[in-house]
């Protein structure tokens, strides 16, 4: 057979083609979890510890299943009793957890579950869930990172019997050396990332049903890496992963939140299994915020920061603890995730960086979007940011200087990632312009003594995709982990129908249309005339380890998955024409629906025709032929990583590399500290856009997250453990009222290592928390703190005017050698 | 988010409301059911039975009176009293006021009756009828009675109408010929500071002035500051000056958006910049 | 006084006539997608801030989750349902499609409604008047940009941001 070739027409790739998906999205015919079910189901409601950390001293559910209409109830020890803790990521003491899929003896945060009521409505539900009587003895919270590491603090898991889940020390280049070479050394005390959330507007939901005649337990959710889930529960059920089936159409928003949704699932099977019927649970947003899973806090302290008198910046050196929350689940992978990125955009080469990460006694983490790198990020860009504005450097001119250039990719960063393509000058010369910033300049002099400053900022990126698990071997190297991939499939059905399934899990990524836009470019037709079946099925999707919708890399992995299955199946069809017509194989073309002698529309065959000879007319075939074509095409995209070397924490750990560049104009209200944005760019750079206005908005959804999350957004624990933003009564999302217009614009640097030259993109990166914080440090000067948390309300921008900052002084002390 | 289980009655009158809201514990009136039904969803409160008013006529005058007073039912929503004809002009500003509550949909729903008697520190109502000077006429199964705003506010989700009460209307007078009305926030999502003034020029001097600090469980009339006011010229300086001691003796809230400290610091800001928006005869400053 | 944890209703929804006796204390919204199978309009949050949940009555734009189904007695409701006749999108509609105003689809019935009845009051709406119209419906993948553009288009007009 010949092997399949890289097509070069580019009719639909590129193009802005509105989507497949909207039509029944904008009907209200969109199937999300909450809109199915199954015959006979009960519906379920999950008991939830109000301690952050508490000793379970019983729990009775008798008068909860005396109640009229409930079908029964499942506790941890019954959960114990059937299952095998949850296989861990965390080598040795974190994997000693024994977690369950519910509590059992201990509670470890508020909202934890505890039990579980199945009933016939969801009011019985709800008002049974009243009557399950549970006696806790509490225990003191630890609910910071840095006390869980202090002698004396509250131990969460007994048989890990330390707070502290992983621990490592990255080292590249020479950092004391640089130190020592270094003109200035800036020193900066502590930083802080604040914990948060997406929040997709749809919570998590899941209706099971463990079917007793076949063992098989079929999940509709809104799962967004579904085996990623059946990999951790399955071995936990005894369930082998073939037994599994789920599903799900239409999710509303994930962003990496919806990976958390496992252990509810399990949880739910189980009680399926017991109740003998269908199960449906979908969680309330109090629920979500309590339980649901939150994004990284980490703190940054010690921080030195070498510079040359010219403004480059040699390296850093850090201390960075990570704020895991009550168990690990995807941790701790964060801890080398962001080595992705570990100069950032810039060239540095000088690093020290000694990560730890907390249990604590709050919500699990969950790979919120940016997850790990976004909070690296944050704090190279505010550490380039301090030292122009303690320096007396240029924003514009010290990020300049920094970055990596346009002529050095691909670019080998100190930990042996490499950074595929990109244009950062020149993105960051187009964000500036979209804001007009010398206007801006001149304006914010004019602002002084007015009342209200302005603080210009920019907030320079990374968007890593295609990531090679096995950087998880240099968090623990027993892990049989590695690589990357996805999985497509690509076929004609009987009457000739193109269809298409792919292993992703959307949740407003638009995967039906442009997985449909590079299909048509390889058989000839329009998207339209390509179904990719909308959601995700296991049972009938294609699909590997690493399924999923995550990670910025559907551009990337689904995308080639799919070209590679079409291009298989655009193979097939060409010989089968060339059989039919008579004709050599070079002398064929896909074009309008036929397969055709090139030149000659009179000798064609519709792909009705070709999928008859396969599928129903077989006998006129030779025996070869019928053998081997299916016309059913599946193809696995491998990406094409080595495993790291573990020992130096080395090697390739990210395929592509999108980057973000913004800039934003605040004003401050001096008297109240309120910031409003007056102007706000974002210049994003993804290689070859595969459907520029989806790229675009995926940058304004990322964009406005960064936004609300630097200015209103936090999920904010008090002493005891209790979370006080625990539904969108303190949790600020914001309406279109709150939120600025994004102007946006882009650049286009291929990646070599994509075959279609795009990057995955859709995290962002974190742009406007950099970009936010530098806009508030342009407007503060050399009397006022620096800014040093990524969280800036009103009353702390109020309280860094006033010359109170996050810890000590100014929280950043400058170091000048002798002249030199 | 689900209700725990209730009883419902539509009464066809006032009078068949306050039977019903009499004839249990725990019988509560529903109106717009924007505030009640976040606390029936939450199980905040035990609620025996919800009498729903939302229909009642009676409830919903408006019309400004012979003597210029405005009167506003109870059951009058935000959406009415925004759109409202009679309130073209609007020497009050609650029409404004009205117009930039929460959002549409509340907006539809949410009534006027229902943002005083919930008496949520945030709601925006409680400070400006208290700087206008409003009335606010009460009905029970005793008869009906007359309070003004200054004494109706109690505290914490606490007013003067008593269990089996209701709110029927409220008067608020007209203000002084040539006074402006000042509403100020400070907000992240909802408002962390709020100040309403009712202030009237005579030759750029402040001749009159009712200054009232909200997001307070009782919003807290300031006539300590009034008096400083009187004879101020109309310039940032001086009203600063006098509005600085706004927040003396009051005690705002510690939550999650910020602390009583920084509140007490903003108090005086919005204090000020509510009388100099007040004098320019504009709403909002 | 008549009292009872369940009444009759008899109202119009999408045009239709519906009775039911439903629980005094169920919600709107649970009403219409468990009751009555409308599983257009969305459930997002729990303290009625999201808007995904958007209905009209009577006319206006109300959240669902904010009112019980007993008070839709004698009441029109209309449900994102009742926009695209015979499956064709309406100009709105298309408005939202060309302009790529949604994502994952799961804010989108609440937030047309309430952009139809924007455009009913304000058929000239300037950007920030679009935006203050959205004040009731939470978004979180779109970052709004294209969702004003997309009521511009429909408007007849240049985006003015």
């Amino acid at each position: 057979m010949t092997a399949p070739t890289r097509v070069e027409t580019r009719t639909w790739t590129g193009q802005s083609y509105p989507r497949k998906e909207d039509r029944r999205l904008l009907t209200g015919r969109g199937r999300y979890v909450d809109d199915r079910g199954m015959i006979r189901q009960g519906y379920a409601h999950f008991v939830r510890s109000p301690y952050a950390h508490a000793r379970i001293v019983s729990i009775d559910t008798s008068k909860a299943e005396a109640m009229d209409g409930v079908h029964c109830t499942l506790v941890g020890e019954e959960v114990k009793a059937q299952t095998e803790p949850l296989f861990q990521i965390a080598p040795e003491p974190g994997g000693r957890m024994q977690e369950y899929l519910m509590a059992v003896d201990k509670v470890r945060y508020q909202g934890e579950p505890v039990a579980v009521v199945l009933a016939e409505s969801r009011e019985i539900a709800r008002d049974a869930a009243d009557l399950v009587d549970v006696h806790y003895e509490p225990l003191p919270a630890v609910v910071d990172a840095l006390a869980a590491q202090e002698p004396g603090a509250p131990i969460l898991h007994d048989e890990v019997g330390t707070n502290v889940s992983w621990q490592g020390t990255y080292e590249y280049g020479d950092i004391d050396w640089a130190i020592e070479e270094a003109d200035h050394v800036v020193k900066i005390d502590r930083l802080h990332f604040h914990r948060f959330s997406s929040t997709p507007i749809e919570c998590f939901g899941v209706v099971v049903n463990w079917d007793p005649g076949t063992d098989t337990v079929e999940v509709i959710s809104n799962n967004q890496m579904p085996l990623f889930g059946a990999m951790v529960i399955g071995p936990s059920m005894g369930v082998g992963i073939d037994r599994f089936d789920f599903t799900s159409q239409d999710i509303g928003g994930g962003f990496g939140i919806k990976i958390n949704l496992y252990k509810q699932t399990g949880v739910l099977a189980l009680l399926s299994k017991k109740a003998g019927r269908p199960v449906k649970w979908v969680e309330t947003r109090t629920e979500h915020h309590l339980d649901g899973g939150h994004g990284n806090e980490r703190w940054f302290v010690d921080i030195e920061v070498p510079v040359m008198a010219d403004g480059t910046i040699l390296g850093v050196k850090a201390r960075a603890v990570d704020d895991a929350g009550a168990y690990l689940h995807y941790e701790p992978l964060g801890a080398v995730i962001w080595t992705q990125v570990l100069p950032g955009c810039y060239r540095m080469r000088h690093f020290q960086i000694d990560y730890s990460q907390s249990l604590t006694n709050k919500c699990p983490t969950v790979p919120n979007r940016g997850y790990s790198r976004m909070q690296h990020l944050w704090m190279l860009e505010r550490i380039v940011d301090v030292v122009a504005h303690e320096l007396g450097f240029d924003p514009v001119e010290i990020r300049k200087l920094n970055y990596v250039q346009p002529d050095d990719y691909p670019y080998e960063t100190p930990n042996g990632c490499v950074y595929d393509s990109g244009n950062l000058p020149l993105s960051l010369d187009k964000a500036l312009a979209l804001i007009d910033y010398p206007t801006w300049r001149e304006r914010q002099r004019e602002a002084v003594g007015s009342g209200k400053r302005i603080g210009i900022g920019i907030g320079s990126t990374l968007d890593s995709g295609t990531n090679n698990f096995g950087q998880a071997q240099i968090v623990n190297k027993d892990l049989p982990f590695s690589g990357n991939g996805e999985a497509a499939i690509c076929k004609l059905d009987l009457y000739g129908e193109v269809s298409v399934t792919i292993g992703t899990t959307p949740q407003g990524q638009s995967h039906e249309t442009t997985a449909a836009q590079v299909v048509a470019d390889i058989l000839g037709v329009t998207p339209a005339d390509v179904d990719v079946v909308p959601g995700f099925d296991q049972a009938r999707n294609a699909y590997v380890g690493f399924s999923g919708t995550y990670a910025s890399q559907f551009a990337v992995t689904g995308i080639n998955a799919v070209i590679g299955a079409a291009e298989k199946l655009r193979a097939e069809m060409i010989e089968l024409a060339a059989f039919a017509l008579g004709a050599g194989q070079d002398e064929i073309e896909l074009t309008g629906g036929n397969a055709q002698v090139i030149g000659d529309p009179e000798r064609a065959i519709p792909f009705i025709g070709l999928a008859n000879m396969v599928y129903t007319n077989n006998a006129i075939l030779p025996t070869e032929l019928a053998e081997r074509i299916t016309l059913n095409c599946r193809h696995t995209y491998v990406a094409p990583f080595d495993p790291p070397d573990v020992e130096r924490k080395f090697g390739n750990l990210t395929l592509t590399y999108a980057s973000q560049i913004h800039a934003a104009v605040v004003e401050i209200d001096e008297e109240t500290g309120k910031v409003e944005i007056l102007d706000y760019a974002a210049v994003d750079d993804c290689g070859n856009r595969i459907n520029p206005q989806i790229v675009e908005g995926q940058v304004h959804g990322a964009t406005a997250h960064g936004i609300a999350a630097a200015l209103r957004e936090e999920l904010r624990y008090d002493q005891d453990g209790q979370l006080l933003n625990a539904n969108f009564l303190y949790y600020h999302a914001p309406s279109a009222a709150e939120m600025p217009h994004i102007k946006t614009d882009h650049v286009e640097s291929p990646s070599p290592f994509t075959g279609t030259g795009a990057k995955g993109m859709g995290e962002g990166g974190g742009g406007p928390l950099h970009t936010v914080c530098a806009a508030i440090q342009d407007a503060l000067g050399s009397e006022e703190p620096i800014v040093a948390d990524s969280f800036n309300p009103p009353e702390r921008v109020f309280r860094l005017l006033r010359g109170e900052g996050l810890g000590e002084a100014r929280g950043v002390e400058v170091v000048t050698k002798g002249a030199s | 988010m689900i209700l725990a289980p209730v009883d419902y009655t539509r009464p066809g009158s006032v009078a068949e409301a306050i039977e019903a809201l009499n004839s249990v514990p725990d019988a509560r009136p529903l109106a717009g059911g924007q505030s009640l039904l976040n606390v029936l969803k939450m199980r905040a409160a035990p609620v025996d039975l919800l009498v729903d008013i939302s229909r009642l006529d009676e409830l919903r005058a408006l019309e400004i009176d012979e003597d210029g007073n405005l009167i506003v039912g109870a059951g009058i929503t935000y959406a009415e009293l925004a759109e409202a004809d009679i309130l073209a002009e609007d020497p009050w500003g609650i029409a404004e006021v009205a117009a930039n509550t929460v959002d549409p949909q509340v907006r539809h729903r949410g009534t006027v009756g229902g943002n005083v008697c919930h008496a949520d520190p945030i709601n925006n109502f409680p400070p400006l009828m208290v700087a206008l000077g409003a009335t606010m006429h009460i009905v029970g199964p005793d008869g009906s009675r007359s309070v003004p705003a200054e004494e109706f506010f109690e505290g914490f989700f606490t007013t003067a109408v008593g269990d089996g009460e209701l709110l029927h209307h409220v008067t608020i007078p007209p203000p002084a010929p040539g006074s402006g009305v000042g509403y100020v926030d400070v907000e992240i999502a909802e408002a962390v500071a709020r100040a309403v003034a009712v202030v009237r020029v005579e030759d750029d001097q402040i001749a009159d002035a009712r200054l009232v600090i909200g997001c307070l469980p009782v919003p807290a009339r300031r006539p300590d500051i009034e008096r400083a006011l009187i004879g101020a010229p109309l310039v940032a300086d001086a009203v600063a000056t006098a509005t600085e001691g706004a927040a003396e003796g009051l005690e705002p809230l510690t939550d999650a958006d910020a602390t009583a400290e920084y509140r007490k610091a903003i108090i005086p800001v919005v204090a000020k910049r509510a009388v100099l928006a007040a004098g320019k005869g504009g709403h909002d400053g | 006084m008549d009292r009872s944890d369940v009444q009759d209703v008899e109202f119009t929804l999408n045009g239709e006539t519906i009775a039911a006796t439903v629980p005094a204390r169920r919600l709107l919204i649970h009403f219409l997608r468990d009751d009555l199978g409308f599983t257009g309009p969305k459930i997002g949050c729990d303290t009625g801030h999201c808007g995904a949940c958007t209905v009209r009555y009577n006319g206006r734009t109300i959240k669902s989750c904010m009112m019980l189904a007993v008070q839709v007695d004698g009441a029109t409701v209309e449900t994102i349902e009742s926009l695209a006749d015979d499956g064709e999108l309406n100009p709105l509609q298309q408005a939202f499609h060309e302009h790529h105003a949604l994502q994952c689809g799961y804010c989108t019935a609440g937030m047309v409604m309430s952009a139809t009845y924007l455009l009913e009051r304000n058929p000239d709406p300037t950007a920030e008047e679009i935006r203050e119209g959205l004040r009731g419906n939470l978004c979180r993948c779109t970052g709004y940009v294209n969702i004003v553009e997309a009521i511009a288009a429909a408007a007849g007009k240049e985006t003015t941001q």
